[in-house]
C-alpha cells in the first residue's frame, strides 16, 4: 500500500472507495512511472518576502500553488482526452475552470517569487473515467487536508481569509467527485489536516510529478543536409 | 494567533447574528434588535482576502494546441487500438540524435479491456504512417500552440502561433532528385554546438524522411538547419533538409519549440 492509498484509507470512512479501488486496475491508478521528481516540486523552498507577504506565507502560498498546478493540470488533461462522458465531463469542465482560475490568482499574488509549473504524468488516469474518478477524489480530499493543515500556520488574516474562501470550494468539488464516483460525499463530523510532509509522499508516490523530456542535444546532426 | 483571533471572530458574528434572528422571530422588542446590531457594528470588519479568485474561465484556442509525448519504452505500434492487431512499427527510446523519440498525439481511445491506446504519427517511411501506441508506452503530454508551413513552391517558412504569424522567412529545399517530402510532421529534437559549419549554428531534427536517401547516416531523416552558403536561398539546393539563412535560423529558434507540427507542402 502507498501513501495515497493510505490517505485514501484514512477519508474513505465507509470503505466504498476501496473496495471500488480493490477491484480496479493497480498499476492504472497509480502505477509503474518513470522515476519522478516526486515531492520535490511540491517541498518548501527558501522564500524571500513578496511585496506585502512574510516569507513564511511566500513558503505556504508557493505549496498550495504547487497543489492547485497538479488539479489544474489533472482537470485540464481530462477534458482534452475527451475520454470523459455525462456528468462526470461536465463536473470535469466547472472543476478544471475552477482550478485554472484558482492558479492564475496564486501567480498573480506571488509574481516572480512563485514556483515553476512542474511537468505531470497521469499515465492515463485521465483518459478512463472510472480512473479519474477515483483520483479526483484523493486530489481533492488532499487539497481539503492540506489547506486545513497549513491554514493555522498563515501570518497574514489577508492570506488566511483567501485560505479559507479556496478550502471550502475544494472541499465542495471533493464532495461532488465523492457523490460521482458513487461514495458517501460527507462522512465525518470533524476532518483532520494533513502536514506538509505527508502531503509530498503522497504525491510523491503517485509519480504523477515527472522530469521534462530533454528534447536538445549537443550532437553533430547527421540529416540529409 | 492572529488567525485564532480571525475564527474567533467569526464564531462571535455568526452567534450575534443568530441571536438577532431569533430576538426577532420571537418579536420580543426593538430595543434587544438594536442591541444586536450595535454589537455587530462593533465587530472589527472581515479583513479581505489577500487574493482575488476571477471568474473560472473554459478552455480556450483548443484548435491550435498540439500534443506530443515520448517513447517510454521500447514499443510496437499497431494499426488498430487492439492488441491483436497488425504490427506497424517499432518505436525505439531514442532518436539517431540520441534525443528522447518523439511522437505526435492524434487521438486517443480505451479497448474493451478498458486499456488506453494512444493514436500516434509514426517518423516511418513511408512518410504520413500513423499507428496506435498503448498509452503505459508513452511519458508525459506536452503540448504547443505554434505550427510550421513549409511552401516547397514559394520555397518559404512560416510560423504561427495560436493561429497568428509570427514568422517567416526564404528557404532551401531538396533538389529535384532528393525532394524535400511533402506531408505532416513534427520537429523532434534541437542541436546545438556540433562543429559542421555546413548545418548552421543550430538544427531542428524532423520527424520527416527523405524517401530516396534511405541509406543516409541516422536513416535520412530531414533536418531543419542554417547554412554556410546563404547565398543560395531561396532555392532548391539541398538533399531534402530545409536550409535557412543563419539569422533566420536564430529567429525561428526562438520562437519554435520542439513538438511544434510541420506541414510540408
Amino acid at each position: 500500500m502507498n501513501e495515497l492509498e493510505r490517505f485514501l484509507d484514512q477519508v474513505d470512512r465507509d470503505g466504498a472507495l476501496a473496495e471500488t479501488r480493490a477491484r480496479a486496475s493497480r498499476r492504472r491508478f497509480l502505477g509503474g512511472a518513470l522515476a519522478a521528481l516526486g515531492a520535490a516540486a511540491f517541498a518548501a523552498r527558501p522564500a524571500r518576502a513578496a511585496s506585502g507577504l512574510g516569507a513564511n506565507d511566500v513558503d505556504i502560498l508557493n505549496y498550495a500553488l504547487g497543489l492547485e498546478f497538479l488539479q489544474a493540470a489533472f482537470y485540464t488533461e481530462a477534458e482534452q482526452s475527451k475520454a470523459l462522458t455525462g456528468t462526470t465531463a461536465r463536473a470535469a469542465r466547472t472543476v478544471g475552470a475552477v482550478e485554472r482560475a484558482h492558479v492564475t490568482a496564486f501567480l498573480k499574488l506571488l509574481g516572480a517569487q512563485a514556483i515553476k509549473r512542474p511537468t505531470f504524468d497521469f499515465q492515463g488516469v485521465t483518459e478512463n473515467q472510472q480512473a479519474f474518478l477515483k483520483t479526483a477524489v484523493a486530489f481533492e480530499d488532499l487539497a481539503v487536508a492540506a489547506y486545513k493543515g497549513q491554514a493555522p500556520r498563515l501570518r497574514s488574516d489577508a492570506v488566511l481569509a483567501a485560505a479559507v474562501g479556496i478550502h471550502s470550494v475544494e472541499a465542495r468539488h471533493a464532495a461532488w467527485m465523492r457523490q460521482l464516483f458513487g461514495i458517501t460525499p460527507a462522512v465525518r463530523a470533524f476532518d483532520r489536516p494533513a502536514s506538509r510532509p505527508q502531503i509530498n509522499r503522497i504525491v510523491a508516490s503517485t509519480h504523477f510529478v515527472s522530469a521534462p523530456a530533454k528534447m536538445s542535444a549537443r550532437t553533430d546532426p547527421q540529416f540529409t543536409g | 494567533m492572529r488567525a485564532a483571533h480571525a475564527v474567533a471572530a467569526a464564531v462571535l458574528a455568526a452567534t450575534v447574528i443568530g441571536t438577532g434572528l431569533v430576538v426577532r422571530g420571537r418579536d420580543a422588542g426593538a430595543s434587544a434588535t438594536a442591541g444586536a446590531a450595535d454589537e455587530l457594528q462593533a465587530l472589527p470588519a472581515a479583513p479581505a482576502p489577500a487574493l482575488a479568485v476571477g471568474t473560472p474561465k473554459p478552455l480556450a484556442g483548443e484548435r491550435f494546441r498540439s500534443t506530443w509525448t515520448v517513447v517510454r519504452r521500447r514499443v510496437v505500434a499497431v494499426a488498430s487500438p487492439d492488441p491483436d492487431s497488425r504490427a506497424v512499427a517499432t518505436l525505439a527510446l531514442r532518436t539517431s540524435e540520441g534525443t528522447p523519440n518523439l511522437v505526435s498525439v492524434l487521438g486517443r481511445r480505451s479497448d474493451t479491456a478498458g486499456d488506453v491506446w494512444v493514436h500516434v504519427r509514426l517518423p516511418v517511411l513511408p512518410n504520413g504512417s500513423e499507428g496506435w501506441v498503448r498509452r503505459d508506452a508513452l511519458a508525459a503530454y506536452e503540448e504547443v500552440r505554434t505550427r510550421l508551413v513549409v511552401d516547397r513552391a514559394r520555397l518559404t517558412a512560416t510560423l504561427a502561433r495560436n493561429g497568428r504569424v509570427v514568422f517567416r522567412a526564404p528557404v532551401g529545399v531538396g533538389q529535384a532528385r532528393w525532394p524535400t517530402p511533402r506531408g505532416h510532421f513534427t520537429v523532434r529534437s534541437r542541436l546545438t554546438r556540433f562543429a559542421s559549419p555546413f548545418y548552421g549554428p543550430l538544427a531542428f531534427g524532423t520527424t520527416a524522411r527523405s524517401p530516396v536517401l534511405t541509406d543516409w547516416p541516422g536513416g535520412g531523416f530531414v533536418g531543419i538547419h542554417g547554412t554556410d552558403r546563404p547565398q543560395l536561398i531561396p532555392g532548391r539546393i539541398s538533399h531534402g533538409c530545409i536550409r535557412l539563412r543563419n539569422t533566420d535560423l536564430l529567429r525561428l529558434a526562438r520562437l519554435m519549440p520542439v513538438g511544434t507540427p510541420l506541414e510540408i507542402r
